[in-house]
Order: structure tokens, then sequence, then C-alpha cells
């Protein structure tokens, strides 16, 4: 049994009378990497905020490598990185010295530093000032930043919304290895691609409450309840057939007619799912 | 008690010495040495008989120990929070203490410094015993002004609400002595004042008179206590940041 390393029980959480987390339940295991998707507003950060000991929960307990998160003191961010969208960086200073700080602080060895920068590509700009990075390099510079102490649990708040997508796509690179090494992941994103292709569970959260929870690939198939195929026959014309005994009869003839270029199947996507359960569209 | 992890207090003090160098900070220091040098251009040229050393001196320190202790540590915790860094750090392990401390050496330590560099600068003579009370009481007025600087900081949300928020203090804190000598009043009020005590000693070392009298060490102490009790008091409130 893997551990765990992120318990969430019965989260709510209220702002003067606003229920914006209502029951929120989900665990995170190591070497997993654990998503809430949802649009902007349903209570992603404040999650986080909860788990990283800055906010306290109205109701429910949290917990963080066995420790509740309402008595954590500083010493939980040794063994915690956290990456938000209010991580700063020290911008009269270089790269290398704003990471050179943080190492100090956790005790980190500096050969570190190098190795990381090396790692997310930004060792060519370790001697530029941080205000002359650009958007994706200050997200990389702000993500080892973040795992510079090899913590045990990873939080991203949204880790490459704004990024260009090859940015992005290396950092999903960096991910998947971090949680192959062992780092226990909690993201959350309002991509659903993104959360279908890392994550290995996934919370759709939407107003506060979650009203799906699973492997991305099970609540697909949950809601995969009239099978479509979408076909590209050899006179270009594309075709949406839907599963019933009648149809398979047709495919059956066109395949044996050679009459067709290619089949794919219509599984509803993360995105489907949230629109039919919720009504609402994550982005 | 916090306790305090060497490394991230060094860590610290370093990053934050470094920043008090940079052109936002580093001109009020500059600016307090400049003073006293163009008071002494200014007076030295017009009064050769009357011993004008320690009004030089007096405005040089009153300046260093507001504008640097009062307005740049309230700038500079106020920076960390636009920029978002202040959360950084508490969430990379660091605690309230080490950050407070962290802030505080390498001010202190550059007033300090421009404290005494300011007596050279004026042409002040002291005896030994004068010296080492010097040191002593505008030691503490520095931390004074940067614990102040520091409670300033909790309730500045960017350095242009520091520098507004700070302003009115900072006038009071230096007009009032630099004027004590126009009416009583003013020079009632200056005497309760640390900055008063500053100018008050200097004047004492030029008249010879005495050194320091149990009024003044005693508003000294009160106010280092007080500031640094007020300081508390609101940074268990709001953390070093107040909504
Ligand atoms: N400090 C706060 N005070 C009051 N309301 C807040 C506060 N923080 C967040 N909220 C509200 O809580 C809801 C969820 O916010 P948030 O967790 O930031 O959403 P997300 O990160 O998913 O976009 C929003 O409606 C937001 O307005
Ligand atoms: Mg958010």
């Amino acid at each position: 049994m893997k551990k765990e390393c992120i318990s969430l029980q019965h989260i709510s959480k209220e702002f003067n009378g606003n229920l914006v987390l209502k029951d929120v339940n989900a665990v995170l295991h190591q070497g997993e990497i654990l998503g809430f998707l949802g649009p902007s507003g349903a209570g992603k950060t404040t999650t986080i905020k909860i788990l990283t000991g800055q906010l306290k929960p109205t109701d429910g307990q949290a917990y963080v490598l066995g420790i509740n998160c309402q008595d954590i003191d500083e010493t939980i961010y040794e063994q915690i990185g956290i990456v938000t969208d209010v991580s700063g960086v020290y911008e009269r200073m270089s790269v290398y010295d704003n990471l050179k700080y943080f190492a100090k602080i956790l005790n980190v060895p500096l050969d570190n530093i190098d190795i990381l920068l090396k790692r997310v590509g930004l060792y060519e700009h370790k001697k530029k000032l941080a205000s002359q990075l650009s958007k994706g390099q200050i997200q990389r510079l702000i993500l080892i930043r973040a795992i510079l102490h090899t913590p045990k649990v990873l939080f991203l708040d949204e880790p490459t919304s704004g990024l260009d997508p090859t940015t992005a796509l290396e950092i999903h690179k960096l991910l998947k290895e971090l949680k192959t090494e062992g780092m226990a992941i909690f993201l959350t994103t309002h991509n659903m691609e993104e959360a279908t292709k890392l994550c290995d569970h996934v919370a759709l959260l939407n107003e506060g409450v979650i009203v799906e929870y699973g492997t991305p690939q099970d609540i697909c198939l949950r809601y995969n309840k009239e099978k479509k195929y979408k076909i590209l026959k050899n006179d270009k014309k594309e075709v949406l057939l839907i599963h019933t005994e009648e149809n398979i009869k047709v495919l059956n003839q066109w395949l044996m007619d050679d009459e067709i270029i290619s089949i794919h199947s219509c599984e509803p996507t993360l995105e489907s799912v949230f629109l039919e359960v919720t009504g609402r569209e994550l982005q | 008690m916090k306790t305090i992890h060497i490394n991230k207090l060094l860590a610290i003090i370093e990053v934050k010495g470094k920043a008090l160098f940079s052109k936002n900070f580093i001109i009020m220091p500059i600016f307090s040495l400049g003073m006293t040098y163009i008071m002494k251009l200014a007076y030295g040229s017009i009064s050769k008989e009357i011993d004008m050393t320690g009004y030089y001196l007096s405005m040089g320190v009153l300046m260093n120990v507001c504008m640097t202790g009062v307005y740049c540590v309230a700038a500079c915790l106020a920076e960390e929070k636009e920029k978002n860094t202040l959360r950084t750090l508490m969430t990379s392990s660091v605690n309230g203490l080490e950050f407070f401390l962290g802030s505080l050496i390498p001010v202190v330590l550059l007033m300090v410094i421009v404290n005494v560099l300011c007596v050279f600068i004026a042409g002040f003579s002291m005896t030994i015993t004068e010296w080492l009370c010097y040191v002593a009481i505008t030691t503490i007025s520095s931390i004074i002004g940067a614990v102040t600087g520091m409670i300033f900081g909790i309730f500045a949300k960017n350095q242009m609400s520091a520098g507004t928020m700070t302003t009115p203090v900072l006038i009071l804190f230096m007009l009032i002595p630099m004027f004590s000598h126009l009416n009583e009043i003013i020079e009632t009020i200056s005497n309760y004042l640390f900055t008063g005590v500053i100018m008050n000693f200097i004047n004492h070392v030029t008249t010879k008179v005495t050194l320091t009298n149990p009024l003044e060490l005693g508003v000294l102490f009160l106010e280092f206590i007080l500031t640094v009790i007020l300081f508390l008091v609101l940074y268990k409130k709001n953390g070093f940041e107040a909504n």
C-alpha cells in the first residue's frame, strides 16, 4: 500500500457566509498526481491554501503527510513545495541568486541548483535578472524553486495557465518524471487535456462541490452511455455512427469493402463530462 | 518562542543586506551623509566663531534614523508583499522571528555605520566616554526607527503606500527636535521623542554640561519597549500582512 500524502475529509470553507467548498473529500498517494479540475472560482486555490496551512477550513479535516493542516507550523514547508499564481520572485536578483537564497534557507546543497536549471532548460539564463524573464521562464524558475529540496508533496496551482504549449509540455514532462521519482503531486487546472494526460485521479470541482472523482478514464467511461464512432471514408466523407445493431452491419460492410480510411471511437472527454454534469463550460 | 535557524537567518540577512544597496533604498543613508556634509559647507563658511558641528551631526543622524530606519524598513517590507516574496518565504519554512531579525540586522548595522560616519563628516569631537554613549544612544534609536518601520510595513500594501504612510511621522520625528529651540511646547514634546533625545545628547556634548539625564534615558528605554510591544501585538493580530 502506497503512503497517503494528502487526505481531505469533509472539508468545507466559508467566506463571510459564502460556502466556497462543500464536503470535499480526496486522497493523494505517494508517486501519484491528483488533479482538481474546475472553472475559475470553483475553489481550487482555496483547497490548496487549506492544505498548505494558509487558510483554516470551516469544517472537516485536512492532512498533509499525516499532520493535521490546522496544526502545521513552518517546518512542514521543508517537506512540501508550493507553486501558485502568487509565488513571487526577487526581480532585482538573478535566476541563480533567487534559487541560491531558497537553497540556503532550505539547507539544500547548491549543486542541486545547476542540475535543476539544466533539467528545465534555464541554465543558459541563470545569470539573467528575474525581471528580464518571460512568463514561461518565471514559471519554470518558480517550479524548480519549489522542488529544490525534493519535497514529498508538491502543490501546483494552475501551473501551465497562460503558458505557450511548448513550455506547458516541458512542465508536463518534468511533472511526470517527478511523479516517477515518488513525489506526490496535487495540481489544479481548468485545462481538461492537462488533467487527462497527467493525473492518476481527477476531481471535477464545480462551485465548491466535487461532482465526479476517479481516474480520468473511469470518469469518461462512466459517461460513455452511447458509443459513437467517427469514420472517414475513402471519398473523404466523415460519418458519425451511433453504436446500434443496424449501424454495425453497415460498418461491417464498409470494412469488408475496404471503404474506410480511419475509425475513431468518440468517448466523452472530461470536458464533455463536466458540461453534462454541471451545464457549464470549464474555461 | 520560535526557534531561529542560523542558516535561514544568515541567508535572509545576506539578501536583505544586498537589497538595501538597491537605488530605492541606498539613497536614504547617502542622503543623510550628504546632508551632514552640505550643512557643514553651508554653515561652516558663515560662522567661524560658533561651534556648529553638533548641529550638522544632528541633521545627519536624525535623517538617517528616520529615513533609513522608518522609511527603508517599511518600504522594504511592503515591497516583499507587493512582489509576493514574503508569502513565498513564509511557505518555504522561514518563521516570523527569522524574517524580523533578518530584515532588521542589516539595516541597523548600516545605520550604525552611517551614524558613526556622520560624526567624522561633521567634524564633531568626542571623548571615549562620549563616543560610547553616542553609539549606544544612536544605536537604540536606530532600532526604534527600524521597528517603527516594521510597524508601518505591516499596514503598507506597496512601496508607494509605505512612502505616503511614513512621511507625516518622519516629518514629526525630524522636525520637532530640529525646531525645539523655537518654543517651549515644541521643546517639551521633543524631550519625549527618541529623536529629541539624540539631539539633546549632542547638545550636551557640545556644551559639556552633562552627558545625559534620567529623563532622556527613560524616554529612550520606554520608547524602545513600546515600539517592540506594539509591533508584537500587531504582528500577533495580522502577521506581516494586515488586510
Ligand atoms: N479571501 C477570500 N475572501 C472571500 N472570498 C474568497 C476569498 N478567497 C476566495 N474567495 C471566493 O471563493 C471562491 C473560490 O475561489 P478560489 O478558490 O480562488 O477559486 P479557483 O482557484 O478555483 O479559481 C470564489 O468565489 C472566490 O471569490
Ligand atoms: Mg485559483
